[in-house]
């Protein structure tokens, strides 16, 4: 009987012996695939241009290895700017995106839909409109605005604690309010104040000054791991409040300190290229289809926003026949795989 | 000896407490049931046991500590509990799931080692989910699911598990099923279980103890041939009843009046 029982625990244990192990291969074969295409894209987007350039140019020129003032110059003065734009951008925004989902327990929780992205674009083009700022003026705004239409939304929200089904409705209800209140501000505004708002409100990698890239690189150097760190306590916040209290975590304060970390991430994105639609919202579901369902990857939907938004620029600048900002290919290609999502996503519920 | 007791517990949501000064003691090793009638107060009472709401007055104590003094990951290595309805993120698989109910015993950096592997797999036998782990939650049954959730809530690993009416959206023999793995738990593990139960016969069949309350107190408890009586069910349910033997463990059955 004895002898029957341990043969059975020894069985089990190697079937998820096997399992743990075939998910880690599995989440470290797709990190490294991601890391890989994201450094392949970042080369490449600084190869492309009128001005064509090899890989081993390009290396070289940003790893100072070597001097030509005329490839320096493209490279370094030109392009790097926007690359780093559009990496940085899409490290935050995946990261951010998948947080929220992840949180709030719901898919559709991205920050492009729950009224952060509304709260910033508000302040900027209310900048932009009012006071015909620029620059980082207009970016310091658009962090603000962010973080202020978090803050209310979480003030709200707030009965006894905030539920992930609450925050979302109220950040649909906040959203609808700011876009309102962004499209009077267009009306109000003189033509070319209201050009360069509708600029801004494209979402664009090109548009980032130096100061801006510093600040949103410092700050993912240090919110990246935070959130990397954070991710195992989400683990159990998935399972609900109850579950997550009745297994030791402290829910409220892990998720204001999660939720903290997620919006400062998308603020800074938002105020450094301007809402860039859908990256947040497909980083994860993407990350997860990748490494496994439920996986949860931080770093990787991190990643796969950064491919996403690589990708997005290079063809918004240099597939088509009129450059565009990299905001229109990502919703052009973005809503769409939105839809492709849900209907599989139900399909498979309704056959399961 | 009680591991785990309430002195004067005043519980609520809102304005108006819903369990008032209650004084309950868990006998240890054994199965005890919380019955009664929708909105009475129990399911309110578990979760203040259990430390998930906060008391408005009185105190909950576990090892003669008050519970609102210990580190909630202290307590969450000895007393566990599984919700009326926990949430599980899309596509998780079985494996997963109740591999996560490890995180009490894992630090901020400390990986997952043999001690967490070993209570996984020994969760996954005592369930007869075994064979599961590589199954999306979402494709099981509803039996096969509810004993995943046993499975989680068992990774953790503790002495005490309180469950909020874990046979509610089962059909009877999975009711059956899972008391008898209760039981099991009980005799095998010398776990203390306390589970909200709905079914007044099953409970009788299956637990040692059972708490009955109305309107936020407790108005009677003990063994269930001594508690289980005409007058007690008349007062909780407000329903007119004959008791009768079950013909197989001699345990009290209900049975309507009219």
């Amino acid at each position: 009987m004895t002898a029957t029982a341990t043969r059975t625990s020894s069985a089990t244990a190697a079937a998820l012996r096997a399992t743990r192990r075939h998910r880690a291969v599995r989440a470290f074969a797709a990190t490294t695939g991601l890391t890989a295409a994201v450094a392949a894209l970042f080369v490449l987007t600084m190869m492309v241009g009128s001005f064509r350039l090899t890989a081993g140019e390009v290396i070289t020129s940003v790893l100072h290895l070597a001097d030509t003032p005329s490839v320096d110059f493209v490279v370094r003065g030109l392009r790097l700017p926007t690359a780093l734009s559009a990496l940085t951008v899409g490290l935050a925004l995946g990261a951010s995106g998948t947080v929220f989902q992840q949180l709030l327990r719901n898919p559709l929780a991205s920050p492009d839909f729950v009224g952060i992205t509304s709260g910033a674009s508000l302040a900027a083009v209310s900048g932009i409109v009012l006071f015909q700022v620029g620059g980082l003026a207009v970016c310091a705004l658009a962090l603000g605005g962010a973080i202020t239409a978090a803050v209310v939304m979480y003030l709200l929200a707030w009965r006894d604690g905030v539920s992930g089904y609450r925050f979302i409705l109220i950040g649909i209800g906040v959203a609808v309010f700011f876009e309102g209140l962004t499209g009077y501000m267009l009306i109000k505004a003189e033509l070319f104040e209201a050009r360069q708002a509708m600029h801004w409100l494209t979402g664009s990698v090109g548009q980032a000054s130096d100061d801006e890239l510093q600040l949103l690189g410092g700050a993912l150097v240090v919110l990246l791991p935070l959130a990397v760190i954070l991710s195992r306590k989400l683990r159990v916040l998935e399972l609900g409040d109850d579950t997550a209290r009745a297994l030791g975590s402290r829910v409220e304060i892990t998720r204001a300190a999660l939720l903290a970390t997620a919006v400062l991430l998308v603020a800074l994105a938002v105020a450094v290229a301007g809402p860039i639609v859908f990256v947040a919202l497909v980083a994860g579901p993407i990350a997860n289809r990748l490494l496994g369902p439920a996986t949860g990857s931080i770093a990787a939907a991190a990643l796969v926003g950064a491919v996403l938004v690589l990708s997005a620029d290079l063809v918004a600048v240099h597939l088509l026949p009129t450059p565009l900002p990299t905001g229109v290919v990502t919703g052009a290609v973005g809503a769409p795989y939105l839809l492709w999502l849900l209907a599989t996503t139900n399909r498979r519920g309704a056959g399961g | 000896m009680s591991r785990l007791r309430a002195e004067g517990l005043t519980l609520g949501y809102d304005a108006e407490p819903i369990v008032r000064d209650l004084d309950v003691t868990v006998l240890d090793g054994k199965v005890t049931a919380i019955v009664g009638a929708n909105a009475c107060g129990k399911s309110t009472l578990l979760r203040g046991l259990a430390r998930l709401l906060r008391p408005r007055a009185g105190n909950v104590l576990l090892d003669g500590k008050a519970m609102a003094d210990l580190s909630t990951l202290d307590v969450a290595k000895v007393l566990g509990l599984l919700p009326q309805a926990p949430l599980a993120p899309d596509g998780i698989t079985v494996a997963d799931l109740v591999s996560r109910g490890r995180y009490p015993h894992q630090g901020w950096f400390r990986t997952w080692n043999d001690r967490d592997h070993d209570a996984v797999a020994r969760a996954l036998d005592a369930t007869d989910t075994a064979d599961l782990v590589n199954r999306p939650l979402r494709q099981l049954s509803g039996g096969q699911r509810q004993r995943v959730w046993i499975a989680m809530a068992l990774a953790q690993d503790t002495d005490l598990l309180l469950l909020d009416e874990p046979t509610t959206f089962l059909d009877i023999n999975h009711q059956v099923e899972l008391l008898r793995l209760l039981r099991t738990l009980n005799a095998q593990g010398g776990k203390t279980i306390v589970a909200v139960l709905h079914d007044i016969n099953l409970a009788s069949r299956y637990c040692d103890h059972i708490i009955a309350m109305a309107d936020g107190a407790i108005v009677a408890e003990g063994a269930p041939r001594d508690v289980i009586t005409a007058e007690l069910i008349e007062k909780v349910f407000g329903l007119a009843c004959v008791i009768v033997a079950d013909p197989v463990a001699g345990t009290p059955i209900i049975v309507p009046a009219d």
